[in-house]
């Protein structure tokens, strides 16, 4: 039995283990959000005959993205490009290179339209008709207008294809643009990051996959199923931040002791990315920069990462106050409960008090005889 | 029975010694409606508070060193709000206490999803010592254990004058001075402006630690001018906020907020050196409507001020219907 | 009688059987163990108890007192409402060695006496409020003439020793100490004038104290005139407690005064009534207006409890001359201003404030502890007076 039933999946998955397989897609399943049953699916999904494939343009970049993507553990990259998707362009990766690598594209992109998944990391200068960046003597603007009508599904990889990232910040020389805003902002998926975490694409890859349709995305095209906490509520310095331990600069005590890094610029309060919760690179707890000891500085977020400066104090975005805060003000109406009573209690006491000394007073008294024909003292006073 | 005239002279001089040793003209100076000459104090604005409470954590830290607001003799670390074994472990004030000098607070409003909006909004807020330029703790103490710094304007509180009797508490139009409930001696506890760091040419503590700039130390004139120009900016317009100090050249740019249009301590109370910017209205925060805006201890002065003429009248009437109403018994007498 | 001299030896033995002679009060019929007496005592040893756990483990521990409410039963109670039924005191010695009213000399002694335990109940209770109960004297020396509690604590000790030297006659007589008793004689005027002053001073600035908190304290009875208020209802509280005190002591002392007394008494209660409504009338409506105080809310119908039981019910039934002439009316209508006059302190000190506190999330409700500590105040003061009845000469016209 045993024999019988493993040698399919290693068929299917290579060196991986049938158990550890179905242990990924859980994961991936979990990760998202989704119900741990969708684990099979995502399974059967991945090992049906017919790998999607998938074309990656990379423009102005510096391959942080795919190298980020390379570092990815559960599955290793040749797993996931051998077994799991079928990579059919990646100018990093690819085997083939020159005009054979051109030639697999499009003949991948005749045989999948409509089918294959879109990536691009890099963004796309406009400015000159966008010279400033060439592959195979065609812009970068004309690669991806001529792709992109053809693609099942658009994922922009990077904070740079998101929305220009570090090629747009400062004067912007080259127009740099993210791919939204070139091909209107429509169903393009944005994984930002500096590097993005790579199970963030590799998720929104397998839930297309799954479910034929694009993860839940926010209005800025970022999945939310990793998009919409802000980094500040699942950092793990949070406690620091809500009991007020700052490190005033890098190497000080507070720093040293893992207090909360606020104060030296981090962007974490106004930036909306899942860090501390996936971390990076897969060595471990507090793998993501903040948990080394590095301020986050926003690159997921548009207008934050590589637009304020790198150590200017973040402002707090919908943040919800804790709830050990005591209220300012409870501004209670009325009186409360214990002096009520009490009030009660005396007046009480004074109107029956005084209504008994009342009824008493004005009855037939037994003492009235006892003043007649008292004799008057007050003419013999001696002395005091 | 009878009193003679000398006597009753010698009587009447000792109430007029009385009036005189009482020295009521120059204690009635140092109730001054002025600021003093080099009044310092602090500009809390709510709009950039983070809630961090880094304030709070610095406050009790550098007020429990002898000297300090929070010091007791004998005790070495600051005191914590829990009494219980590992209480110093997380402090989280709920209140003002006798342990307590500076609290951020909350204002909570239906779902509390926007910061500085009153419905359906949020806004921090910090509750500490105003330091009234005319106070009322240190005008009712009948032992003179609140002094209102000369130079700085601090309200300082000398534990070694105090008798406890909390008048202090009751007169205070903020609430902020605090008894120590659980000691057999106890001390009433109110920010003192770091007074102790003062002397040492640092500044208050809280400000120096905060990191949005929401708390600033400076004059009192120049916090005035910093509320102020605040209060004239269009919400949204960049402006760099201080850090730390009001004359700080380390500065932080960002959109102006929305402000509630008053500088709160300018004429609450007759004026306080700390003043306070919100966005939005103080009555939520706890500042309510209904606060004096004049010196409260003239409410006082004035019944105090008719006593000599009580002492006077007394005297005089007294031996007036005294001398009608025994003229029969003396002239009956041998 | 024990003859304390054989353990004590002939000099301070002597002193002590002198003090120990109760042959001249004994037509009063003051029996010293009763139920009563007893149970005044346990009720003083529990205080005492109390009293004693309070000083050792901080008023926190005691009472319920907190941070916003730091003043409670104790202050409104003891000092507010003892100190008013105190005010007896100086007004008989006023008329009796001031304006030479003579009649009212057979009850100058009792009132005065009266008033000096209303006072020492007041000083003690002081003692134990405030928290640092050692230091009690550094008011004394550490002047601050801006404070009212300045010149409350300087009152409180002037005026208990003044009653004091006002009442040393009767130890002295006692005694036998006739050059004390003639010094004393002597510049009696003079004290008398001083308790005058003090009084009328002190009396005022209790009510002079919630000057400082027009914020705090409900405009039902904060106001400027506030001090005078206290000053005139305190008049005719302490008319009232004398008048009560001296029909009392008739009843179970088997001691009488004349009715001309008890109907002159009455009279100056109908004046400073009249007096003291027309104040509160004019405060309600040149103030929040009538409608505040007729709304129903609960400081409303203090209000209206206060002015009804100690104002109006009272002055309205002794304006009627056949009232004044039975003291068993004259009676009821004094327990009635007692209470209506203690319930307004209780108003200004407790219920006055509670609006603010409330809204700040306060709130306070006297602790077991602290109603023993008063009710054992109050025990101490009618057995000081049952004791001070039974040896010293109390009322001296029945000698």
């Amino acid at each position: 039995m045993k024999t019988h039933d493993t040698v399919p999946v290693t068929t299917g998955l290579g060196k991986v283990s049938r158990r550890d397989f179905l242990k990924f897609c859980t994961v991936v399943a979990v990760g998202m959000g989704l119900p741990v049953t969708a684990g099979a699916r995502i399974a059967q999904a991945i090992t049906s005959p017919k790998r999607p494939p998938v074309i990656w343009l990379s423009f102005q970049e510096c391959t942080g993205c795919v190298e980020s993507l390379l570092r990815s553990n559960h599955p290793t990259l040749e797993q996931l490009i051998l077994d799991h998707i079928s990579l059919d362009y990646s100018e990093t990766l690819s085997a083939a290179a020159g005009h054979q690598a051109e030639a697999a594209k499009a003949s991948s992109i005749s045989a999948n339209k409509g089918k294959f998944i879109l990536v691009v990391d890099g963004a796309i200068p406009t400015k000159d008709n966008g010279i400033y960046c060439k592959i195979a003597g065609k812009t970068a603007l004309q690669i991806l207008k001529e792709t992109a009508p053809s693609a099942g599904a658009i994922v922009a990889m990077g904070s740079c294809a998101s929305w220009g990232g570090i090629a747009a910040a400062g004067s912007n020389p080259t127009g740099a643009k993210g791919i939204p805003e070139i091909l209107g902002n429509g169903q393009v998926v944005t994984i930002p990051g500096c590097p993005p975490n790579p199970y963030n694409l590799l998720s929104t890859i397998l839930f297309y996959l799954t479910f034929h349709k694009l993860p839940e995305l926010d209005g800025q095209g970022r999945p939310k199923f990793a998009y919409s906490r802000l980094i500040h509520e699942n950092c793990e310095r949070r406690p620091h931040f809500d009991a007020g331990r700052f490190a005033q600069q890098f190497g000080d005590e507070v720093h040293r002791s893992g207090g909360c890094l606020y104060k030296l610029g981090c962007k974490g309060p106004e930036t909306y990315a899942n860090c501390p919760s996936v971390l990076f690179g897969e060595t471990g707890a507090g793998t993501w920069p903040v948990g080394i000891g590095h301020p986050c500085f926003g690159c997921t977020e548009k207008g934050v990462g590589f637009n304020e400066p790198l150590h200017q104090m973040a402002q707090l975005k919908d943040l919800t106050p804790p709830v050990f805060f005591s209220e300012a003000f409870p501004n209670k109406e009325g009186v409360s409960p214990g002096i009520s009573s009490l009030a009660t209690g005396s007046a009480g006491l004074v109107v029956g008090a005084a209504g008994v000394a009342l009824l008493t007073g004005l009855g037939k008294d037994k003492f009235r005889d006892k003043d007649n024909g008292k004799h008057d003292r007050s003419s013999h006073d001696k002395e005091v | 029975m009878a009193i003679s005239r000398r006597r009753f002279l010698q009587g009447a001089a000792g109430g007029g010694a009385l009036l005189i040793a009482s020295r009521l003209p120059d204690a009635g100076a140092t109730m001054s409606r002025e600021l003093p000459p080099h009044a310092v104090g602090i500009l809390y604005d709510a709009t950039l508070c983070v809630g961090c409470k880094s304030c709070m954590v610095s406050c009790k830290k550098e007020n429990s060193v002898p000297g300090g607001a929070l010091y007791r003799q004998g005790r070495s670390e600051p005191p914590f709000e829990s009494s219980l074994p590992g209480g110093n472990m997380w402090d989280a004030p709920r209140e003002l206490t006798g342990k307590t000098l500076n609290i951020i607070k909350v204002y909570k409003n239906g779902s509390a999803q926007v910061k500085d909006r009153e419905k359906d909004g949020y806004a921090f807020f910090k509750q500490q010592c105003l330091h009234c330029i005319s106070p009322a703790c240190a005008s009712v103490c009948p032992a003179g254990a609140f002094r209102k710094d000369a130079d700085t304007g601090a309200v300082i509180y000398l534990a070694n004058r105090c008798i406890g009797c909390r008048y202090c508490q009751l007169a205070c139009p903020f609430g902020v001075p605090r008894y120590e409930w659980d000691s057999a001696w106890p001390e009433v506890r109110k920010c003192q402006l770091c007074e102790h760091r003062l002397k040492e040419g640092k500044y208050s503590a809280c400000a120096e630690v905060c990191p949005t700039g929401a708390t600033i130390f400076g004059k009192v004139t120049d916090l005035r001018a910093e509320g102020k120009r605040r209060l004239a900016l269009k919400p949204g317009e960049p402006y760099l906020y201080p850090l730390n100090r009001v004359d700080s050249k380390e500065k932080t740019l960002r959109p102006a907020s929305r402000y509630v249009k008053q500088l709160y301590g300018l004429e609450e109370a007759g004026g306080t050196q700390n003043l306070l910017l919100s966005g939005i209205s103080f009555d939520l925060l706890g500042f309510r409507e209904n606060i004096a805006r004049f010196d409260l201890p003239s409410l006082t002065w004035a019944y105090i001020a008719k006593i000599p003429w009580v002492f006077l009248g007394v005297f005089l009437g007294g031996t007036a219907i005294y001398k009608v109403t025994h003229r029969n018994d003396r002239e009956g007498k041998p | 009688m024990i003859d304390t001299s054989k353990y004590l030896g002939p000099r301070f033995g002597g002193v002590v059987n002198r003090l120990l002679d109760d042959s001249h009060s004994e037509y009063l019929g003051i029996r010293l163990v009763t139920p009563f007496t007893l149970l005044l005592a346990a009720l003083i040893g529990i205080a005492a108890v109390v009293g004693c756990y309070r000083l050792w483990f901080g008023i926190g521990a005691a009472s319920n007192l907190n941070d916003l409410w730091p003043w409670g039963l104790w202050i409104s109670f003891d000092v507010l409402g003892g100190v008013a039924m105190a005010a007896g005191g100086f007004l008989i010695a006023a008329a009796v060695y001031i304006l030479n009213w003579k009649k009212y000399k057979c009850i100058a002694r009792a009132s005065i006496l009266n008033a000096f335990f209303g006072y020492l109940l007041a000083a003690m209770s002081i003692c134990l409020d405030i928290g640092r109960s050692f230091v009690i004297w550094h008011p004394l020396v550490m002047w601050q003439v801006n404070s009212i509690m300045f010149i409350v604590a300087i009152h409180v000790v002037l005026y208990t020793s003044t009653l004091g030297t006002e009442s040393s006659p009767m130890l002295f007589e006692k005694l036998g100490w006739t050059g004390a008793l003639d010094k004393v004689n002597r510049c009696m005027v003079g004290i008398v004038l001083f308790g005058v002053l003090l009084s009328l001073l002190h009396q005022s600035s209790l009510g002079a104290v919630y000057l400082i908190a027009p914020g705090k304290l409900s405009p039902i009875w904060y106001g400027h005139y506030l001090p005078y208020m206290f000053l005139v209802s305190a008049i005719m509280m302490g008319i009232s407690m004398v008048s009560f005190e001296t029909i009392l002591t008739g009843k179970v002392f088997n001691h009488q005064v004349p009715m001309e007394v008890i109907e002159g008494l009455s009279r100056g209660i109908v004046i400073t009534g009249v007096l003291y409504f027309c104040m509160k009338a004019g405060h309600i409506a040149s103030g929040i207006g009538f409608g505040a105080v007729f709304d129903g809310s609960l400081l409303g119908n203090l209000w209206l409890i206060e002015m009804a039981v100690g104002v109006v019910l009272p002055v309205g039934l002794l304006a009627f001359g056949q009232v004044r002439r039975d003291p068993q009316r004259v009676f009821a209508a004094d327990i009635m201003v007692i209470l209506g006059v203690l319930l307004n302190r209780l108003n200004v000190g407790i219920f006055g404030v509670s609006e603010y506190a409330t809204r700040s999330g306060g709130d306070y409700f006297p602790s077991a502890m602290e109603f023993l500590l008063t009710v054992g105040m109050i025990a101490f003061a009618i057995l000081g007076f049952k004791l001070c009845a039974k040896y010293l000469n109390l009322f001296p016209t029945h000698h």
